[in-house]
């Protein structure tokens, strides 16, 4: 009988040529579960200390989650991982699609590659076959058109990750794409492939999942699936600014149910924040120093998130996903559809630029996509790159004439395709704002919005400072992905794991900027249950429904037939934590060094507009945080008595 | 478990020719052997073997099927959640997803290529919300 994992990796010496199957111990998944813990096992005793993250050095692991064909659902979801170019720590990247279960359609739970080929090539399994093949008629194309040439070639059901154009020059904020242009974007990890001249994999296998008690999964699945298809009619799209006006009028929070967040995502997927967010005081503005009053709904209209609907063929679903938040879109121009743009993607490329263009937006979607390039740090550094130009740091000389100016979208177009073929300015640029800042000076640093060298995401810290924390304290910097004071509701741990508090269905405002113990509590608790999340291989907004609607841990006892709960589950979580700081401090990182800007924590204030006044309390916050972890409050480094605690071995 | 080939094989090769995962190795007039580490559990060997030489993971002896009569996936709407395990699931890839309708934006699955179809009903095995049926009746029998 199986318990979810495949119990094998794969690993492969690029520069030799050698490919090796590995089988890991039951013990290792007991420890650090599949997928991100696995990997971090993995990483953790392999990577050498101060490896050259573009060096022969330097792993790059692909690896699938536990739950992945179990019969659980919202468990499509593989990750990347390595030592990040972009940040010099750990660094992952997660994407959905159909890329996950191929891996371990495969047979094996991650594929790990070191060492750097002399040539182009690409890893093709089939059959049972694992091989390098030349990849020289596909270096150089897009990442769409390259793994559709690919796929010509292999049988019907084979899965592609490669990388585009920008991974191949080594842009600093370049990704991995599967699936038409899916990307698991952050870290910089494109360039690590890129460095190895590791175009591609492709997958394709029949492999069984073997799992503890399948029937108890789908009984579980089939629960969960009533609450996500339950999808009342809700307002239109032109309404959502208003709810976000609502919000940020009120003095007080509501405390915010997952269901809620489904409703939209079902609706409209990510995208039906992007006014909301902007009204609510969510999304950073011009390069985080302006406000919603400069971008307000007459100017946001254009990316109401009808009109995304309105451009969408179909809804895509990831693997698994009975939600469906993704969707193929039809443009004109260039090219012909796109993957939906997301939230993230609209506000980095619009509000944070002021760019009111919609189509440009479509445009940067796909161009972006197609590259390899990760539209989050693409615009943040495009905004970046506008206020040089405002303050006289970049003058029409530097930019070939571009005239830089806020919300000139054929100027952004112009700019983020140098970047893209790293010609000119676009060179200085497509390795990220804080690179930018460095070759550029001038006093330009300060005009970079960042945690550790990664521009951080649309969601601003002053508004939700668990933002804040999470920007300035994980072990992969500036991630949104992993906690807030507003992904703590929505998880409701506190009905599953014991000792967690209860968050009060109705809270002002101002008690979300007071620094206590409890806040650490949930900032810790978010960190673990992600850690988790991404060993299972779930996906974060399935997990938005709540621990009492999606039955994590129950999936995972059902799936391995363990004798834990709840809590147990939140250890590993924790323990993974633990390694991946540890990893940082083998490879130099001082942890304290990852706080966010200044700018992004209210340094100095607003001085209007939804977090006028605001300020974060960031050190104290990083300080409460370590300590829940049993890490170093000054340093941020785990112990040896806290690496002992959690069965670590210190290398 | 792995299924096995006994010593009533005559070397003949249909298996060897429909396996999917190439599984199964022998020369032409000789005994042939499944990889247990390969073998994936279709069962398709044992549907097209003339000489009653495959058995099961039980052990049980696989009886010969026509393949137009080999059980076939039928998929109900109502109850699919458009989340494609089964697409991922068939070790073929002979199901295909549909266009989207005015009414309803998810795609839905469907078997685009029949020839290809094994029987194998992982796609009704592993989906969750049992959407997926096999027709194992439609054509007058087929595995149980």
């Amino acid at each position: 009988m199986g318990k979810g994992y495949m119990g094998k990796i794969l690993t492969v010496d690029l520069t030799v040529g050698d490919i090796t199957e590995e089988i890991i111990p039951d013990d290792v998944y007991e420890k650090y579960l599949s997928g991100m813990g696995l990997a971090a096992y993995i990483l953790y005793n392999r990577i050498p200390a101060g490896a050259d993250p573009l060096g022969p050095d330097n792993i790059l692991g692909f690896v699938s989650g536990l739950l992945t064909g179990t019969g659980s659902l919202f468990a499509g979801r593989w990750m990347v991982v390595g030592k990040s170019p972009l940040t010099g720590s750990w660094g992952d990247a997660n994407c959905g699609g159909n890329f996950s279960p191929a891996i371990k359609r495969c047979g094996y739970d991650g594929i790990f590659f070191k060492g750097i080929s002399s040539r182009p090539v690409y890893l093709y399994i089939g059959k049972g076959k694992a091989e390098l093949r030349d990849a020289s008629h596909v270096w150089g194309r897009d990442a769409v058109e390259a793994e559709k040439m690919l796929l010509k070639d292999t049988p019907a059901g084979a899965r592609v990750a490669l990388i585009g154009p920008s991974g191949e020059k080594l842009s600093l904020i370049s990704g991995i794409s599967n699936d038409g242009g899916r990307m698991a974007a952050r870290s910089g990890l494109g360039a690590v492939m890129g460095s190895k001249m590791l175009k591609a994999l492709v997958l394709s296998g029949a492999n069984r999942i073997a799992v503890h008690n399948r029937e108890e999964i789908k009984k579980l699945s089939r629960k969960c699936n009533k609450w996500v298809q339950f999808q009342p009619p809700f307002l239109p799209g032109s309404m959502m600014p208003y709810v976000g006006a609502f919000m940020r009028m009120m003095p007080t929070v509501l405390a915010q149910d997952g269901m809620l967040y489904k409703i939209l995502l079902r609706k409209w997927g990510t995208g039906s924040l992007n006014q909301m967010s902007i009204e609510m005081g969510d999304s950073p503005i011009k390069n985080w120093k302006g406000n919603n009053e400069d971008f307000g709904p007459k100017k946001s209209v254009t990316t109401n998130p009808d009109v995304f609907t309105d451009r969408e063929m179909i809804k895509y679903h990831c693997y698994s996903c009975p939600l469906g938040c993704g969707g193929i879109c039809s443009m004109t121009g260039k090219y012909s559809e796109t993957h939906k743009p997301e939230y993230e993607t609209v506000l980095a490329l619009g509000g944070l630029c002021l760019n009111e263009d919609v189509d440009s937006i479509f445009y940067l979607n796909e161009a972006l996509n197609r590259a390899g390039m990760d539209t989050i740090s693409a615009g943040a550094t495009v905004a970046f790159a506008i206020e040089c130009y405002e303050e006289g740091i970049l003058t029409k000389k530097d930019t070939d004439g571009l005239e830089l100016s806020w919300g000139n979208s054929d100027a952004i177009i112009a700019l983020v395709d140098k970047m893209i073929s790293r010609e000119g300015i676009g060179d200085i640029l497509a390795d990220g704002s804080r690179v930018a800042a460095r070759k550029l000076g001038k006093g330009s640093e300060r005009f970079t919005v960042h945690a550790g060298g990664q521009e951080l995401a649309m969601h601003d810290s002053r508004n939700d400072p668990g933002f804040a924390l999470h920007y300035s304290v994980e072990p992969t910097p500036g991630r949104h992905t992993i906690g807030a004071g507003l992904y703590y509701e929505m998880f409701q741990l506190w009905k599953k794991v014991k000792g967690l508090p209860k968050v009060s269905p109705l809270y002002f405002k101002g008690s979300k900027y007071v620094v206590d113990e409890e806040k650490a509590v949930r900032g810790a608790a978010c960190s673990k249950f992600m850690n988790v999340l991404n060993g299972a291989g779930l996906c974060m907004f399935g997990s938005f429904l709540g621990a009492n609607k999606i039955p994590t841990f129950e999936w995972l006892t059902a799936a391995t037939g363990w004798n834990k709960g709840p809590e147990e589950y939140m250890e590993i979580g924790e323990r993974i934590q633990t390694l991946r700081q540890a990893f940082n401090v083998k490879h130099g990182i001082e942890p304290k060094n990852f706080k966010i800007s200044d700018r992004a924590v209210g340094k100095p204030p607003l001085s209007g507009g939804a977090n006028k006044g605001r300020t974060v309390d960031i050190d104290k916050m990083m300080e409460g945080y370590w300590e829940q972890f049993g890490w170093d409050i000054v340093t941020g480094k785990p112990g040896a008595e806290c690496m002992a605690r959690l069965d670590i071995e210190v290398q | 478990m792995s299924y096995k080939i006994t010593d009533a094989c005559n070397g003949c090769g249909a298996c060897k020719k429909v396996c999917p995962v190439d599984a199964i190795h022998g020369d032409k007039k000789k005994p042939h052997v499944i990889d247990a580490e390969l073998c994936i559990e279709c069962g398709a060997c044992g549907r097209v073997c003339p000489r009653e030489a495959v058995q099961d993971g039980f052990g049980i002896v696989c009886e010969m099927i026509k393949r137009s009569e080999w059980g076939k996936p039928v998929f109900d709407r109502k109850k699919c959640m458009s989340c494609v395990i089964c697409l991922d699931a068939c070790p073929v890839g002979c199901l295909t997803l549909s266009e989207a309708v005015p009414k309803d934006p998810h795609g839905y699955p469907s078997l685009n290529n029949e020839e290809a179809c094994l029987g194998c009903g992982f796609c009704a095995y592993e989906c969750p919300v049992d959407a997926v049926t096999m027709d194992y009746d439609r054509r007058g029998g087929g595995r149980g």
